[in-house]
């Protein structure tokens, strides 16, 4: 066992024996990357002049009134593309070209990893292939469309559930044939070692600016800082900086669905069973028979059986807590956050802030949360008007 | 002594190549598997390679991976398969199977319940794709304390350096992947192949058997001298699509191909 690549029980590499030398290479080239300090200036570059950082951290006024606390938003939906993701595209893809790849490949759900990894490649000359789920792909048409206008293919995967998870397995399969040229570019926390690991340190800058500006502006560390969890790449780099701050509350929200009970939800830590899927270790929703369950959310973002070995770490030694929003929650969350602050979040974000609601009903205005905005709700219109339309959503 | 080494030294002996086949469980259904196997066992096959159907097969290509959500559709899985070779085992069914299966599968029943199992209804050995050396601890120490199943080693063309960790302790056969990535890419095998077999060939005490890609016979000649033995998957299953799952084309393909590959 590679001790190093795990969490506790969690994380690993359970992927075939081809892609083992592979991993070895791209650990070996991350380490020295991120310890030669012109990489580590390059990727900041492009973080301050391409992808518009730092981003604020916004004290929500309005909502701090209405309940009682000082509740802050880590704006990651100001960044360019509209979600965190690119953070982490930045930092991967110039791994990529220093390794000497020329080809990039990548999943996605609802297509803002995709749309983020189809601009990196753009901007830094590397074809690009994204696998994305057919029913996933009707879905969310609009980002099929950027990714193409981005210069991208986007490969429509018709396999088992033709969501995400497949699209996962597609993207791992056609790496596995060609790693010698192609890098894999994973954008949640999870998948084998040193993905968890790779992912985290290119997303932790969410918490290394956010960390700096509560200081700034209350002189001291938050009570509480929470994020959503898919796979758990926001809530990763907003956890990260905080994790040693054990003052600090860490609460990560997953999806609930149509409710935890229903089995109509995306929340793989709520009954905890571990298993192995797509190179990890990890917490997953599962059937009697071991099979990969599929995630239901009204998130695309959030739609993942799975979630980061780390998560499931910090979930079991207690050092994080993690609960469940459902869809009808968020969608109040998120009407209300466009009504009392102007913002327009993604669904996905909109499930953190619906528990910082609940969570400030046992705080005071002495005591002040941080919550990572990861993504605007642009890319959701059609499926908000859809829902308050009561036609409810495609899964 | 184990199904598999016992077949294997005796096909050494006689100094004849292993023909080794692929099916998934419970496709169309356990009744076809049976009589298929069966079959295989009488027309001389040598080793069978069993599938348990997973949701997310990563190593397989589209014909296996079709295979596998048939299966599941038609409500194949690990606990009627484990039946399905308790029956045949009463029945007096001994060629050698092997379980091929995705490591999921086996966390979610149990390791220790798992290896048991194996066990006492006759399963010799497993293939598990996703589980690399590295992260074979686990389960070998079940399989070490029962000694009745054996952990097939899986060896691919960019192994190099990790070939001699992977057969230190290999037992039954090497399974060497023919080319990068998944099952059933047709006879396109990787450009380093023959060097990648002879170097295994070398280092290798126990048969060395070539998968992934393989048709017929034919396909395997220009490594006529290094390996020990062909598996064949994808082009299997296609072929019992093709003719209805069919028990009399199995075993026509199955004598056909171990006669062809001995007379290379």
């Amino acid at each position: 066992m590679n001790k190093k690549a795990y969490y506790g029980q969690f994380g690993g590499q359970y992927v075939s024996e081809s892609l083992m030398n592979t991993l070895e290479e791209l650990d070996k080239a991350f380490e020295e990357a991120i310890h030669d300090p012109e990489f580590m200036e390059q990727y900041h570059y492009y973080l301050r002049q391409y992808v518009g950082r730092e981003t604020p951290l916004y004290y929500a006024e309005r909502l701090s009134e209405k309940y009682g606390t000082r509740i802050y938003l880590k704006r990651e939906d100001l960044n360019h593309t509209g979600a965190h993701k690119i953070n982490n595209v930045i930092g991967q893809i110039l791994l990529a070209k220093r390794m000497g790849k020329t080809k990039v490949i990548a999943e996605t759900g609802a297509g803002q990893h995709g749309v983020a990894t189809a601009t990196g490649a753009a901007l830094f000359n590397m074809e690009c292939t994204v696998y994305m789920g057919k029913e996933d792909m009707e879905r969310q048409k609009l980002n099929v469309m950027r990714m193409e206008m981005l210069g991208a293919k986007v490969v429509s995967v018709e396999s088992g559930s033709n969501t995400l998870k497949d699209a996962t397995n597609e993207a791992i399969r056609t790496w596995a044939k060609t790693a010698e040229d192609t890098f894999y570019i994973i954008g949640s926390a999870v998948g084998p070692y040193p993905y968890p690991k790779m992912v985290k340190e290119f997303q932790s800058v969410i918490s290394r600016e956010a960390k700096r500006q509560h200081m700034e502006a209350e002189g001291k560390n938050p009570d509480v800082v929470m994020a959503c969890v898919g796979g758990g790449s926001n809530s990763i780099g907003m956890f990260a900086d905080f994790i040693d701050e054990k003052d600090v509350e860490l609460i990560g929200v997953e999806a609930a669905g149509l409710g935890i009970e229903t089995g109509k939800h995306a929340s793989a830590m709520a009954l905890g069973e571990p298993g192995v899927l797509h190179g990890m270790k990890s917490y997953l929703l599962q059937d009697t028979d071991g099979n990969i369950q599929l995630a239901h959310s009204i998130s695309a973002g959030l739609d993942y059986p799975g979630v980061g070995p780390e998560h499931a770490y910090l979930r079991d030694t207690g050092r994080a807590k993690y609960v469940a929003i459902t869809d009808q929650e968020a969608m109040e969350a998120l009407l209300e956050l466009c009504r009392l602050e102007g913002i327009i979040p993604a669904i996905e974000s909109a499930h953190a802030v619906a528990y910082a609601f609940k969570k400030a009903k046992e705080m005071t205005m002495d005591q002040s949360m941080i919550i990572c905005l990861s993504g605007r709700g642009d890319k959701d219109v059609n499926t908000i008007a859809d829902y308050l339309d009561g036609k409810g959503y495609l899964n | 002594m184990n199904r598999i080494e016992n077949a294997l030294s005796t096909l050494q002996d006689k100094k004849e190549k292993a023909f080794i086949t692929y099916i998934t469980a419970g496709l169309p259904d356990y009744g076809k598997t049976k009589e298929i196997i069966k079959a295989q066992e009488k027309a001389g096959t040598d080793i069978i390679e069993l599938g348990i159907p997973f949701s997310d097969p990563v190593a397989d290509g589209p014909v296996i991976q079709a295979a596998s959500y048939e299966a599941i559709q038609g409500g194949a899985n690990l606990e009627k398969t484990f039946a399905l070779m308790k029956e045949m085992r009463d029945e007096g069914v001994e060629i050698p199977i092997v379980f091929m299966m995705y490591y999921n599968t086996v966390l979610h029943y149990g390791l220790e319940k798992f290896v048991k199992e194996c066990g006492s209804c006759g399963v010799d050995g497993l293939i598990i794709p996703d589980l690399p050396l590295e992260e074979q601890e686990e389960i070998k120490e079940f399989l070490d304390r029962e000694d009745k199943t054996i952990l097939i080693e899986l060896v691919s063309p960019v192994s190099k350096d990790r070939i001699p960790k992977i057969l230190e302790n290999a037992r039954g056969f090497v399974y060497c992947v023919s080319s990068m990535g998944v099952t059933g890419q047709e006879a396109s095998f990787h450009r380093e192949v023959m060097n990648y077999l002879a170097d295994v060939k070398k280092q290798s005490k126990i048969p060395v058997m070539m998968g992934f890609g393989i048709r017929t016979a034919e396909d395997v000649r220009p490594m006529k001298d290094i390996i020990d033995g062909a598996i064949v998957g994808s082009h299997f299953i296609t072929l019992m699509r093709e003719h209805n799952f069919d028990p009399q084309t199995a075993a026509d393909y199955c004598s056909t191909f171990k006669k062809e590959l001995n007379v290379l």
